[in-house]
């Protein structure tokens, strides 16, 4: 517990930027959704045909589920980081807001609405002088849902890059750290306490008006103060991104506001982080560049997508991948012919450019528990065969998809699993430990499999293609920037699988940070051969 | 002055008539009693008038102007209108709900307090003490104390009173009823006046229109009810109560 404080004590500025972006994630769109919901159940309520049609418009939404709601605006919106999330988070807020607003608005008795209308008011003075201010406390219940549900579904807004507290626990489970998890989930969780209590005091505030009104001086003031309780907290949240430095020890952080900008992205596991880590920091080291790191994100095509539409400058992708998720071209076995044909088509489709590799190739490996290899006698896949019918697999949703993963893995071999699950990258290493599953696909180079006594068996029928990584980057960039390639270049080569598989557990077993593991490895591999 | 001209209104589309063929004219300054039995249509015809709802056929003419032609929301605030189930709006204070139709129609916000201070002392609720109060905290008889407050607020030609005194004791009715007659003689108000209670009825209507089962069975004055009673419905409806108010 006590060691849990001193990691967020030392995390507080980080801390402090992405309690921010979360506020402002989830404020934005819950007063967006204001903007829309109350007009919408406002014309729900005078409208009984529209009624079905709007309530039944809103259901369905809630039935998305939020990363299917966030993929689907993706490849709608082409474009990662805040607009998606705040779409989703707006679509989510709708129904609460838009609900309570009909309840509230066609719960106002109808002898109070014709003494409204009998004393000659219009249409309009109903509305405002009668019926909102006695649905009020029914509306601000819709928002006050809304908000606190829209904290715990903006935690997800990190996988397409929009930041906030999501981001600390997806980076908590891509490095099986849980004291990462934590460090978003608790702000998490206190923050929709606050949310909830602000909400609460505005309808208390509301209902002191009585005693307001007779004139106290300090009743008004606290009156006052509870019904501004949840601009505090968005006041908080504008000062944290306005102010991302308050926390960070007086230093402010880049001190050229002119220099060029390169944005670095990368998909959301341990190598991905050491790599992206790796990039930035050759670039921060060698150039007056200004690096912005858009880490974490959720999966192969979130990346591509932003590097085509020019969020992102550079990442590190695989050849393999490349190959058989973006191009959806057959598999090749030879990785020059794979790397060759890669570089030609990014550069003819996209316009982008594949750098030198690393080095190393993370292809799949189909993994057992060392104790079920040795007791099994297995070395290679094609000696599962006669023992796949019993075996549970368990792995990632890309790999159970892929055409590169088991749906042809299963042809190229001729057998199946009996169960297959669909797994977090993190969770499927913890599930063949656990015993949940008995077979997982792991990365070449994990780190995890040194770590957990795992043994990788030999894809002896030569199925999965080469995943050899190279840094991509858009022709654009390169063009203005054209020494980044050589920079990039000095890491060319130098990163052989054995050292990947090192790096990674350095993060995965010894829980050090991918900042920390990518420096030192620069700083004993790669700057002594410049200077 | 309001007419009446075969009025008749059906809320089930041709079934059942809450009011039929009703024929009737209330002259200016006068007060009429509609009495009646409950559901014989009474809170009906004051609806019709301000036109909360549409005759199904007939007309209805104030001044001698069709009410079906003139803007409703004009039109409304030129009548009074207590209403049966009070109808206080419960998030304004008393003086703001007395102050409301002034405030439709931006009075100054001084004119406005002094008026509902004088209504309130009118109706017997010291403003010191009421003006503050939300209506959830007054008793049911001063609620109709300050719907009918609200209801004199601008001073209407014509005012629409549907058993306004229904759940006051003895004592406080009987002042306000004072004060009603009081107020007409002064004022000269065009007054139509609900109400279950033939004393009520006798003492403050002009003339008294008696319904029944959507049906005007007599209109005519206290005399003529009681001595040449029309049909058999007013004869012994006069015939039960013993005139304790009878001046
Ligand atoms: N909105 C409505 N929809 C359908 N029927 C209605 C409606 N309003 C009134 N009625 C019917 O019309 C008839 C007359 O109702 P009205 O309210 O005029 O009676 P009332 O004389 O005021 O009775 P009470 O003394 O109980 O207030 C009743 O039979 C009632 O059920
Ligand atoms: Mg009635």
């Amino acid at each position: 517990m006590i060691e849990w404080f001193q990691f967020v004590a030392t995390r507080l500025p980080e801390l402090w930027v992405r309690t921010g972006e979360h506020i402002l994630l989830t404020g934005t769109s819950t007063l967006i959704a204001i903007a829309i919901g109350i007009p919408l159940g406002l014309a729900a309520s005078r409208l009984p045909r529209l009624q079905g049609i709007i309530t039944g418009g809103v259901g369905i939404v809630q039935t998305i589920p939020s990363l299917a709601m966030l993929a689907m605006l993706l490849a709608l919106l082409n474009k990662i980081g805040t607009t998606p999330a705040i779409i989703a988070l707006v679509l989510y807020a709708l129904l609460p807001i838009v609900r309570n607003a009909l309840a509230g608005l066609t719960g106002v008795p109808a002898p109070i609405k014709e003494a409204a209308d009998g004393i000659g008011m219009t249409r309009n003075q109903r509305l405002w002088l009668v019926e909102l201010p006695l649905a009020t406390p029914v509306i601000i219940t819709g928002i006050q849902t809304a908000a606190v549900v829209g904290v715990g579904i903006a935690t997800l807004s990190a996988f397409i890059g929009a930041g906030g507290l999501g981001q600390f626990i997806n980076r908590g489970i891509a490095l099986s750290n849980h004291q990462l998890i934590l460090l978003g989930a608790v702000p998490a969780a206190l923050l929709a306490l606050a949310v909830d209590a602000s909400i609460t005091s505005v309808q208390w505030g509301l209902r002191r008006r009585r005693s307001a009104r007779r004139g106290n001086r300090l009743d008004g003031l606290i009156r006052t103060l509870a019904l501004s309780a949840p601009l505090f907290i968005l006041a908080t949240g504008c000062l944290a991104v306005w102010k991302p430095d308050l926390l960070s020890a007086g230093t402010t952080s880049s001190g050229d506001n002119n220099a060029p900008v390169i944005r670095i992205g990368s998909k959301n596991f341990t190598e991905q982080l050491i790599l992206g880590e790796i990039m930035a920091q050759l670039i921060e080291q060698n150039t007056e560049m200004q690096v912005v790191r858009k880490f974490d994100l959720g999966g192969t095509m979130i990346c591509h997508s932003a590097l085509r539409n020019g969020e992102i400058d550079l990442y590190a992708e695989y050849t393999g991948t490349a190959l058989t998720t973006v191009l959806k071209r057959e598999v090749i076995s030879n990785p020059n012919e794979a790397y060759r044909i890669v570089s030609e088509a990014y550069a003819k489709q996209f316009d982008l450019t594949w750098l030198s590799p690393f080095g190393f190739n993370n292809t799949y490996a189909i993994t057992l528990r060392e104790t079920d290899a040795q007791r099994w006698g297995i070395k290679s896949i094609s000696e599962l065969k006669s023992r796949a019918s019993e075996l549970r697999a368990g792995w990632t949703s890309e790999f159970s998809e892929r055409p590169d993963g088991y749906p042809g893995l299963r042809e190229h071999y001729g057998f199946k699993f009996a169960t297959v699950r669909d797994l977090d990258t993190a969770l499927m290493y913890e599930a063949l430990v656990q015993e949940e599953v008995d077979v997982i696909c792991a990365f070449a180079t994990d780190g995890r499999i040194a770590a957990y006594h795992l043994q990788p068996l030999e894809d002896d029928l030569q199925f999965f293609p080469p995943y050899f990584a190279a840094p991509i980057i858009s022709a654009a960039t390169l063009d203005k920037h054209p020494e980044l390639e050589k920079i990039l270049d000095l890491v060319a080569g130098k990163i052989s699988s054995e050292t990947m598989q090192r790096l990674n557990s350095q993060v995965d077993r010894d829980k050090r940070s991918p900042a920390e593991v990518a420096r030192e490895f620069l700083q004993s591999n790669i700057l002594p051969s410049i200077q | 002055m309001i007419s009446f001209c075969s009025v008749s209104k059906s809320f089930s589309n041709g079934g059942e008539w809450a009011v039929q063929d009703v024929s009737l004219e209330i002259q200016t300054g006068e007060t009429l009693v509609l009495l009646g039995s409950s559901g014989s249509g009474k809170t009906t015809l004051l609806r019709l008038v301000n036109r909360l709802i549409k005759p199904t056929s007939g007309k209805i003419l104030l001044d001698g102007t069709d009410v079906a032609t003139q803007n409703p929301v004009q039109l409304r605030r030129r009548i009074g209108y207590v209403f049966q189930g009070i109808g206080l709006f419960p998030h304004y204070s008393v003086a703001a709900n007395i102050e409301i139709v002034p405030r439709l129609l931006d009075w100054p916000k001084e004119k406005r307090q002094k008026r509902a201070c004088e209504l309130m002392e009118l109706v017997g609720l010291p403003p010191a003490e009421y003006a503050d109060r939300y209506p959830d905290e007054l008793s049911g008889g001063q609620q109709q104390r300050v719907g009918v407050a609200r209801a004199l607020a601008t001073d209407p030609e014509y005012l629409l009173m549907d058993e306004p005194f229904g759940a006051l004791d003895a004592i406080t009715r009987d002042s306000l009823q004072q004060e009603l007659i009081s107020l007409k003689q002064r004022l000269r108000k065009t007054i139509v006046f609900v109400t279950h209670d033939i004393g009520e009825a006798l003492r403050l209507g002009d003339r008294i229109a008696v319904m029944h089962r959507g049906r005007l069975e007599q209109i005519g004055s206290q005399d003529e009810l009681l001595n040449h009673p029309k049909t058999e419905f007013v004869r012994s409806l006069f015939e039960k109560s013993s005139m304790p108010n009878h001046p």
